[in-house]
């Protein structure tokens, strides 16, 4: 029997769930493992845990739950799947030539199968939520919304990416083409930008991080719905993980419905190509006509733009190349690998050896000609990439890391920082090429970062050469000298590097370790003294002089400081002797300068009022030094030793 | 029922279909033949709605048949690689063609089944043999009470009792229902019993179309000996080609049979035979001088 609209055919959908109700079927179990049964497992003898006694109810637990369960990732999976199977026939001659031979038409076939992909990934979906709200209320956990608005997300996310999957079946005759298609598709933007960023990244001044503040967008589904798409439930714990607070929220849905949007965009353009369709293109890598030119321009462009990157950084990775250099050898490169591609990819498209004709030197010098461009473009930063500092408006805060790491928050600062940054940046021709123009002189290299308000983030990279070096050219010192002036002011390095509590705080603890040589074993062995005969208060006292020591050689530039000739690890004049101390104050959280930078303050949520700082001293920090000797950490000047004297001594070239 | 005009298929630079025209009519069983590239398989895929032509008219009962879903419910395929649904048995592929085909008989299709007894209802027809698809293909195109039905290749892989019981099925349906059947096939010989109407493809065109009673009224094998040399043969007897063996001479000549036999018997030979011609020399014949490979068609 038909049906009377001619959009879909009832023989046709059953035929399709019989092949593909097993799809649905291990959906459904899967979904059941994730969900109910995984909860009710979390759940199982809940009145007895930890969680009740920390102040959690059910309700928390299971938002805490709905929150983590895979969204994105499951319909990704199980729309290419359940769409694959429903359009097999397409990728057959024998099944599609008798497919279309019968008296159903394109628009019922087509619709009748998107229907059963629908139907195979939905109906699992609604009856596990079924299920789980079920055990939600046995649980008495209600959190009902969010398993729904959770159902929602994944819904919409398959209605999205079914629609892609039936965009990616139309493309292409193969298979397993229209399944790396879909992916292709799904990841498009993304993929895109990857390509540009490890090309900036390898060739750019400033860039080799570029790969690290990679942003999504509503253009790469499966990355956005999972990061913006959700149940955001926050608690909020003491130090000692006791429950002081709860909310949550439903996050995302006006993307839903732009996604919702999308989806009936993208199906209506599948339909559209699948009406238009010449059947006889099946078994073709590309079945739309005009997708080939696309698809090989592309595939060519971004493989031999990355290629083309690639080689010039192995190339400098064996001989220290100019900016210009490298470039050059990049173009060439990439439009080698590029022309090489381009007629590989034609082959693939036509399934013939013989693809070398006037027409296809014409598109290939063509593409040659934009790449060079493109490569071009990059080179003479056209895109004012390299030269982009924000406003200071739009910045929440910046970040400077070298030998230590240091953020600014407050607006003064922030401002500063970006003027440094440009003051930096106009020198920027002497600066790309520092690895050559001073080969010799030693080297560090800095990041900037800065977190923008509207969530992105911009990280810079630079190599730099020692600013004392008689070697640099005194625009190279005008360059880069009011940077290290910045964050080597004692002010700079107390607020950031010791903390936003070091001028109100006790010191808890500390602790200093000297060095004295066995001759018998021939190795040093350390010497530490753990002051228990004294009370606490005497202990704080104590710990209390020798930080005012350690601040007064802060404050004469003997510690903490920040240079572009040696780095931290690598300085024999350093003190081989260890020194660390707790600050603390019970009031004021510590803010982690580090942290922050490099995005641990989500793993750490949790207000901390203390920290442990580990100080590298040299032997010019004479006030720490003194102190110390005096409040008795060391009392024989031997136990003080560099990190020179130490090798020297056991023989070693290097530490 | 089939009109076929000036049809033109590429695919790329190579011409599958140059303009070809085919008429097929109503309850005619018509034989398409050609060897292997001539273009069958194309043509019949445009004549199943599969494919679009690039131009011409391709039309059945005068309507156009590229999506043509009402079309397509009066008529059947049967392509020589035959499609059935993974899992799906006999009774399966018969509930579907049910749903299919407003007209199919599943009384019909019981009643053929048992004319075929070695065929399992209950096993996956993609586990059967070629032949045993084949009859299944044919039990279900029958039974959709079609009135036209199209063959690629029908019985290849059949064995010569069970394509006899074929084509006795088909033939009865032809005779009661007024079935019109397109067969192709790159054999004439296989055609020959069967077909009422032949039409010889090569290189994406029709070479030549016509019913069997024209053909065979239009060719004349006679066999005949002289006490002598030959005489001269009137004017109104065309020679296609002649075979001298000895005193006895083979003439192939156009024109009717008993024209011919009139007019050379006024000759008084010493004997005079008149022969059936096959299909296959007829066709020989008929395009021999047309630079043809028609033996490469034929044989």
């Amino acid at each position: 029997m038909q049906s009377k609209t001619s959009f879909f055919n009832m023989a046709l959908f059953k035929k399709n769930l019989s092949r593909t109700w097993i799809v649905g079927l291990l959906y459904f179990i899967a979904l059941l493992l994730m969900l109910p049964i995984s909860f009710v497992l979390t759940m199982a003898d809940f009145d007895n845990s930890w969680y009740v006694e920390s102040g959690y109810t059910r309700a928390i637990m299971l938002y805490q739950h709905m929150q983590y369960v895979p969204k994105a990732g499951l319909a990704l999976t199980v729309a290419i799947v359940a769409t694959g199977i429903t359009f097999w026939f397409l990728f057959n001659k024998r099944d599609n030539y008798m497919m279309h031979a019968f008296p159903v038409s394109r628009k019922s076939l087509f619709f009748t199968g998107f229907t059963t992909a629908s139907l195979v990934s939905l109906v699992p979906l609604v009856l596990n939520s079924i299920v789980m709200t079920i055990v939600a209320f046995v649980e008495k956990a209600q959190a009902i919304d969010a398993i729904w608005y959770w159902t929602l997300i994944v819904a919409v996310a398959t209605e999205l990416f079914i629609s892609i999957a039936v965009f990616s079946m139309m493309t292409s005759g193969q298979i397993i083409t229209s399944v790396v298609f879909y992916f292709i598709f799904c990841y498009l933007y993304t993929l895109m930008e990857v390509a540009f960023r490890i090309t900036a990244s390898f060739l750019m001044f400033g860039m080799s991080s570029s790969m690290s503040d990679l942003n999504t967008t509503m253009l790469t589904p499966a990355f956005f719905i999972s990061a913006n798409c959700g149940i955001n439930a926050v608690v909020d714990t003491d130090d000692y993980g006791k429950l002081i607070g709860f909310s949550y929220e439903l996050t995302g849905a006006k993307y839903l419905a732009i996604y919702a949007v999308a989806a009936v965009v993208i199906t209506f353009i599948a339909y559209m190509l699948y009406k238009y369709k010449k059947l006889e293109t099946v078994h073709d890598f590309i079945a739309v006509p005009f997708l080939k030119p696309v698809f090989t321009v592309g595939m060519s462009f971004f493989i031999s733009m990355v290629a083309g990157g690639f080689v010039a950084e192995m190339i400098n990775a064996a001989k220290t190349l100019t900016y210009s250099a490298k470039f050059a050898i990049a173009i060439v490169a990439a439009i080698i690998i590029g022309c090489i591609l381009f007629y590989a990819t034609q082959m693939m498209i036509e399934k013939t050896v013989r693809v070398f004709s006037a027409k296809k030197f014409f598109y290939c010098a063509g593409y040659s000609a934009a790449a060079l461009v493109v490569l071009l473009c990059l080179r003479f930063d056209a895109f004012n990439v390299e030269n982009k500092v924000p406003n200071a408006n739009d910045v929440e805060w910046v970040g400077f890391s070298c030998d230590y790491t240091m953020v600014f928050t407050d607006e003064d600062e922030i401002g500063t920082m970006i003027e440094l940054h440009k003051n930096f940046l106009e020198d920027k021709k002497e600066l790309r090429d520092v690895n050559v123009l001073y080969s010799d002189v030693p080297g560090n290299s800095f990041t900037i970062k800065y977190k923008l308000k509207n969530g992105k983030t911009i990280i810079r990279d630079y190599s730099v050469v020692d600013t004392e070096s008689e070697e640099v050219s005194a625009q190279y010192v005008a360059a880069t000298e009011p940077i290290l002036d910045f964050v080597n002011s004692p002010i700079q390095i107390k607020e950031h590097i010791i903390g936003n509590i070091y001028n109100d705080c006790t010191i808890t603890e500390m602790s200093f370790s000297g060095y004295l040589y066995d001759e018998s074993l021939e190795d040093y062995y350390s010497t530490y003294v753990d002051f228990d005969y004294l009370t606490d208060r005497e202990k704080k006292e104590k710990f209390e002089r020798v930080y005012e020591a350690l601040l007064k050689d802060v404050d004469d530039g003997k510690v903490f400081t920040t240079s572009f000739g040696t780095d931290y690890y690598n300085n024999e004049d350093k003190l081989y002797n260890d020194f660390s101390f707790t600050i603390q104050n019970k009031k004021t959280p510590y803010f982690s300068d580090t942290d922050f930078f490099w995005g641990y303050e989500y793993a750490n949520s949790y207000v901390r009022y203390e920290q442990s700082i580990y100080v590298q001293l040299s032997r010019d920090c004479t006030n720490t030094l003194q102190a110390l000797k005096e409040e008795g950490f060391y009392t024989d000047d031997e136990e003080i030793l560099t990190y020179g004297e130490y090798n020297q001594r056991m023989g070693y070239d290097y530490y | 029922m089939i009109q076929v005009n000036n049809v033109t298929k590429k695919f790329g630079d190579f011409a599958a279909l140059d303009g070809l025209n085919m008429h097929v009519e109503r309850g005619a069983i018509y034989g398409l033949v050609g060897p292997n590239g001539a273009g069958k398989s194309t043509i019949i895929r445009h004549l199943c709605g599969v494919y679009k032509q690039d131009a011409g008219e391709i039309t059945i009962d005068g309507k156009p048949v590229y999506e043509n879903t009402e079309l397509k419910k009066i008529f059947t395929v049967i392509p020589d690689d035959i499609f059935y649904f993974t899992q799906a048995n006999t009774m399966d592929m018969m509930k579907f063609y049910k749903d299919m085909y407003p007209k199919f008989d599943e009384v019909l299709f019981k009643k053929i089944m048992d004319c075929f007894p070695a065929i399992n209802p209950k096993k996956m027809v993609r586990t059967l043999s070629k032949g045993m698809q084949k009859q299944v293909a044919f039990m279900l195109s029958i039974a959709a009470r079609p009135e036209l039905m199209i063959l690629d290749e029908p019985v290849d892989g059949l064995d010569p009792v069970m394509r006899r019981q074929i084509w006795s099925l088909i033939m009865s349906d032809v005779s009661e229902n007024g079935l019109t059947v397109l067969v192709s096939s790159h054999n004439l010989r296989e055609l020959e019993d069967v077909c009422d109407h032949v039409g010889i493809m090569n290189n994406g065109k029709i070479l030549i179309e016509r019913s069997l009673d024209e053909l065979q009224t239009s060719i004349t094998k006679i066999q005949i000996a002289f006490d002598g040399d030959m005489p001269a043969l009137p004017p109104e007897i065309e020679v296609l080609k002649k075979i001298t063996n000895g005193r006895v001479h083979t003439l192939i000549v156009k024109g009717e049979p008993r024209a011919a036999e009139r007019a050379i018997g006024a000759l008084n030979p010493l004997l005079m035979d008149v022969l059936p011609l096959t299909l296959e020399e007829i066709f020989i014949y008929e395009l021999g001088g047309e630079n043809y490979a028609v033996k490469d068609i034929i044989f």
